[in-house]
């Protein structure tokens, strides 16, 4: 969903073509990042750029603060793993109530785009 | 301490965790960089640069980071606050100091006027207690009320459920075991200590005691703790078996809690009552002490062995208080109080003031008998406290506002740098506001004990002031909660925006001058110099309150009263009543006293008369002369009766015609004071004419209608005024007549004598020599003097505002001090330029005591600009002052000025040892 959103506004990768994330969406974000599966803070900042094709870039200055708001909340869980390069860090993964979580953001999401796009386009 | 302890190894784990994780973010980080082909150190730098604020993001994350952290950093806060405030102990035991005196000088004052003048009456459901009064078309309020009009109130006046009568008596006890003389317990309390009670006498025991309607206990929900009350009673079983309560506190006191003292047959005024029960201790009634007996009001013909006495409907004897019937509100029993009052009216003497129309006054009960808008000079007395209170919170306000203000400018760099590190504004802003938080509870807390003791002393001040026989006072006086959270809040609030001064002031600008360590922020220096000066106006203005009330108190002592008080002693005197003396016996006693007391080594003249400073009554006179048409009418003027030596024994000098001759003393010659001479025969001589006189029976003065009809009196001397006790000095205004040779044994004999305190020792061996039951009260003028009203009114005025005076000097000077002290250490750079230049310390030390100088000045100016309008303000109360004196103005200025200045010395000679070379590198 997020991804066929970010295609039709995003492409290139210069500077001034990034996009601010919406205010309440980087939480949506980092859950559904981790929906393919556990991850560290700097691999889902590096993963949502990447699937933004470099149009998002996360600020480590809210992506760690959120990733502690979520921990707070049960969604997430973590532990502290070897990395692919063999560094310890800390992984985060969804917990059973981040899931239920990321499907009601997902579903109240969609909403708000379906409404949005009515009003920008009226048929 | 356990959870402390657990919850900072808790936060340290945690803060561990989250250096390791964006240690290891960096670490992936850079590694990536590396990979895509960047060199290590730059990989570092790029990593760390596109990261952004490490520290921020740190303390936004901890901040995210869990449901107790909130909690958590307010912990964090205190113990910062209470770090930086033990860090700079000096400013905070100041502050608190101060604040603590502010709140609770105020909280002390409200609770006292709570507890002496806004008190309920002592009864169960006091609310629905009402006093009663009657306000009379003259103007003049009535308090009082006869028996029959009482027992006609409480058959008629359905809105009270009770109505009881009660009057104040004063009685000697006998057959209780041995005498306390009133001399004796006086000598040993504060006040008779101090002079302010009378001597009493030597061979008889006095006691207080209230006189109650039978129903008064029942009415006040009162139950006796021993025995029983009068409530039973019919007036036939009292006067079968007299009967009497005692109170607690009494019976402690002078029995021992002896049990036997109940069913315990006692004398008073000489005749026999039973102690029928003990009243609780501490219940206090209508009254503000605690009396020492109950006596039934139907039993008062006893006591004053007259049996019309009390039946009299002229004889306003009792005041009155209600209780409201279930639902009935104050005006409705107002209305019928109205309606009976003026049936009754019909019943009274149409001449005397008692039969004249008149309103009710109906108000929620209190031991006082008029509401307090009739007592002009305690509403001011008490105004006048408050406001001095009141001035004394704001001096405190003020005084640590100008503290935080100047630590302020010196915590700029500190504020600075935690902006610069990554502290956000608002965080800061909730530092600032625990610091200040936690300085108001801190000053709270030494405020409720400061309040505490004050009052504990109030109360044992009190407690030991007043000898047992004039009663016990007692006073509710456990801080006044509401009244305390009230005042803190106030100055709270007041501190918090001072505290709140500096992070409003941190705007950008106001940081980069603060990091060059610049001083002059003009505003908030204003705002300071403006605190510093409202402090020590206000200070002033109490101070010099207190020197003009000190200065009344001591006129009212010293203030030449027109006659010798010194060498004159009253002997005042009163026949024991249950011995029945015949006039004739009466007479002989007193000629014999009289006769004895001549004849003291030292005595030169006996008369009889009332002491000058005894209150006097007044009448109506007008002058009365055949010869011219018109006559001139004085409304009220002091008359008393004096025998023709009165004038030789008290020294006042006759500078017209003549005492009077022996033979006046039945004829009708009067002799004017100066000043009633003047006011009827303005700049003539009065000798020779005429003047007639109102009423002149001491007894009936009531019945004065203004008009001047009584006997016409033929004026034949002219005497220098004396001055008596009234404030305005209008008792100087007197008419003397001559005293009746019957009219002995109802006024004092007046000795003169050449040493009052040889023959003050002697007088109890004439006494007992004449007759030893005989009541004698000795006391030489000079001593009565200090009973007076005056002095004992501008004595505790000058007692209150001087100490409240005092305190707000000392915290003038202790904000003084610490501005100073603070200004000091913001300019020794300055103070280094200006030394590395050429200055010498003489300049350094003047330039800075100018500056802390100004302020001063101003305040002193506006203060003595303030304190000339409080002393318009205190005239009521002054005595012989009628406005400002310069003297104790510039001198108190003169005082404060340098008691300013030597607040300033220490912190300015800092300065002056200020080493240029480190002052300099001071950045």
């Amino acid at each position: 969903m997020v991804d066929c959103l970010l295609e039709t506004m995003g492409r290139p990768k210069a500077y001034k073509d990034r996009i601010e994330i919406m205010q309440g969406t980087l939480d949506m974000l980092v859950l559904r990042t981790l929906q393919w599966g556990p991850q560290h803070g700097h691999g889902i900042g590096q993963a949502i750029r990447a699937k933004s094709e470099d149009a998002l870039q996360i600020e480590h200055g809210s992506l760690y603060p959120a990733l502690h708001r979520l921990e707070r909340q049960r969604w997430l869980k973590a532990e502290w793993k070897a990395s692919e390069s063999n560094r310890k860090a800390k992984y985060y993964s969804l917990t059973a109530a981040g899931k239920k979580q990321l499907i009601t953001e997902e579903s109240k999401w969609n909403a708000l785009v379906q409404t949005i796009a009515r009003i920008m386009n009226p048929a | 301490m356990g959870i402390r302890f657990w919850s900072r190894e808790r936060r340290r784990a945690r803060e561990r965790e989250l250096q390791e994780e964006l240690d290891a973010h960096f670490a992936l980080d850079i590694d990536q960089r590396m990979q895509a082909g960047a060199e290590r150190e730059e990989a570092e730098y790029s990593s760390r640069r596109d990261f952004g604020n490490v520290t921020r993001v740190m303390e936004v994350t901890r901040e995210m980071a869990g449901g107790t952290i909130l909690a958590e950093s307010i912990i964090q806060d205190l113990r910062f606050a209470a770090r930086t405030l033990r860090h700079s102990l000096g400013f905070t035991t100041v502050a608190i100091l101060a604040l603590a005196l502010g709140i609770a000088v105020n909280t002390s004052v409200f609770t006292a006027y709570k507890a002496m003048v806004a008190r309920p009456i002592d009864a169960r459901d006091a609310d629905q207690i009402v006093n009663i009064a009657l306000l009379r078309s003259t103007g003049s309020p009535d308090v009082r009320f006869s028996y029959p009009d009482y027992q006609s109130y409480r058959t008629s006046v359905h809105a009270f459920s009770g109505l009881v009568a009660f009057r104040r008596e004063d009685v000697t006890l006998s057959d209780a075991g041995g005498i306390v003389s009133q001399r004796r317990a006086a000598a040993g309390s504060f006040i008779g200590k101090l002079g302010l009670l009378s001597t009493g006498a030597i061979n008889a025991e006095f006691a207080s005691a209230l006189a109650v309607s039978q129903s008064y206990f029942d009415v006040l929900g009162v139950k006796a703790s021993r025995g029983r009350t009068f409530s039973s009673m019919s007036v036939s079983d009292l006067v079968a078996s007299p009967s009497i309560l005692i109170s607690d506190n009494y019976w402690q006191r002078r029995f021992s809690r002896d049990p036997s003292t109940l069913g315990k047959m006692v004398r008073l005024n000489g005749f026999t009552f039973q102690v029928i029960g003990i009243t609780p201790h501490d219940f206090i009634g209508s009254e503000v002490s605690v009396p020492d007996f109950w006596i039934p009001l139907a039993l008062e013909p006893l006591l004053h062995a007259d049996d019309k006495w009390l039946y009299d409907r002229e004889n306003q004897c009792c005041r009155m208080l209600g209780r409201l019937a279930s639902g009935v509100r104050m005006p409705r029993a107002q209305a019928e109080v109205n309606a009976v009052a003026d049936r009754l009216r019909q019943l009274h003497d149409p001449h005397s003031d008692l039969a004249k129309a008149a309103s009710a006054l109906v108000w929620p009960g209190s031991p006082f008998p008029l509401p307090l808008k009739f007592y002009s000079g305690l509403k001011l007395t008490i105004l006048l406290i408050m406001l001095a209170a009141a001035m004394l919170l704001f001096v405190a306000c003020a005084n640590v506002g100008s503290l935080q203000l100047a630590r302020a400018r010196s915590r700029h760099n500190e504020l600075h740098t935690r902006l610069s590190l990554g502290a956000s504004r608002g965080r800061i802003i909730r530092q600032l506001l625990t610091e200040s938080g936690l300085l108001g509870l801190g000053a709270g807390v030494v405020a409720l004990t400061l309040a505490w003791i004050f009052l504990r002393l109030l109360v044992m001040a009190t407690a030991a002031a007043l000898p047992p026989e004039y009663g016990t006072l007692v006073f509710q006086v456990t801080p006044d909660l509401s009244v305390f959270v009230y005042v803190m809040a106030v100055s709270l609030i007041a501190g918090i925006l001072f505290g709140l001064a500096p992070a409003l002031e941190t705007s950008s600008s106001a940081i980069s001058l603060a990091a060059r360590g610049s001083t002059s922020s003009g505003g908030a220096r204003r705002l300071q110099n403006l605190l510093v000066a409202a402090q020590v106006s206000l200070s002033l203005v109490l101070m010099i309150a207190g020197s003009m009330l000190i200065r009344s108190s001591i006129n009212s002592l010293t203030t030449r009263p027109g006659y010798d008080a010194e060498h004159v002693i009253s002997v005042s005197f009163q026949f024991p009543e249950a011995a029945r003396y015949s006039a004739d016996r009466k007479l002989a006693v007193i000629r014999e006293l009289r006769s004895r007391l001549a004849a003291l080594p030292g005595a030169t003249e006996v008369t009889s008369a009332d002491a000058p400073n005894d209150s006097a009554f007044s009448t109506p006179a007008s002058t009365a002369d055949e010869s011219s048409g018109t006559s001139k009418t004085a409304p009220s003027i002091y008359y008393r009766y004096v025998q023709s030596n009165y004038f030789e024994t008290l020294g006042i000098p006759l500078p017209l015609g003549r005492p009077f001759l022996s033979r006046a003393y039945i004829g009708n010659s009067v002799i004017l004071s100066e000043s009633a001479a003047n006011e009827l025969w303005p700049g003539e001589n009065p000798i020779g004419h005429h003047i007639r006189l109102g009423a002149i029976d001491e007894r009936a003065h009531k019945s004065n209608d203004i008009i001047a009809d009584g006997p016409s009196y033929d004026v034949v001397g002219v005497a220098h005024d004396t001055r008596g006790v009234e404030f305005d000095g209008s008792d100087s205004r007197q008419i003397y007549l001559p005293l009746r040779y019957d009219q002995l044994t109802t006024h004092a004999v007046l000795v003169r004598t050449t040493s009052s305190a040889q023959s003050m020792r002697l007088i109890d061996g004439v006494i007992s020599s004449v007759d030893p039951e005989l009541l004698v009260t000795p006391a030489v003028l000079q001593d009565q003097l200090r009973l007076s009203a005056p002095f004992l009114t501008a004595t505790l005025a000058a007692a209150i505002s001087s100490s409240i005076g005092s305190l707000g000097l000392l915290l003038a000077v202790m904000g003084i001090y610490g501005t100073v002290s603070y200004i000091v250490v913001l300019r020794t750079r300055e103070v280094g330029i200006r030394m590395a230049i050429g200055a010498q310390k003489r300049d350094v030390l003047s330039l800075i005591l100018r500056e802390s100088a100004r302020p001063v000045v101003i305040g002193l100016i506006v203060g003595a600009l303030l304190a000339i309008g409080a002393a318009h303000a205190l005239r009521p109360v002054l005595f012989g002052i009628s406005t400002i004196d310069g003297i104790s103005l510039v001198g108190v200025s003169v005082i404060f000025f340098f008691v300013a200045l030597f607040a300033a010395y220490p912190p300015s000679r800092r300065a002056t040892r200020v080493d240029p070379a480190v002052a300099l590198r001071y950045d």
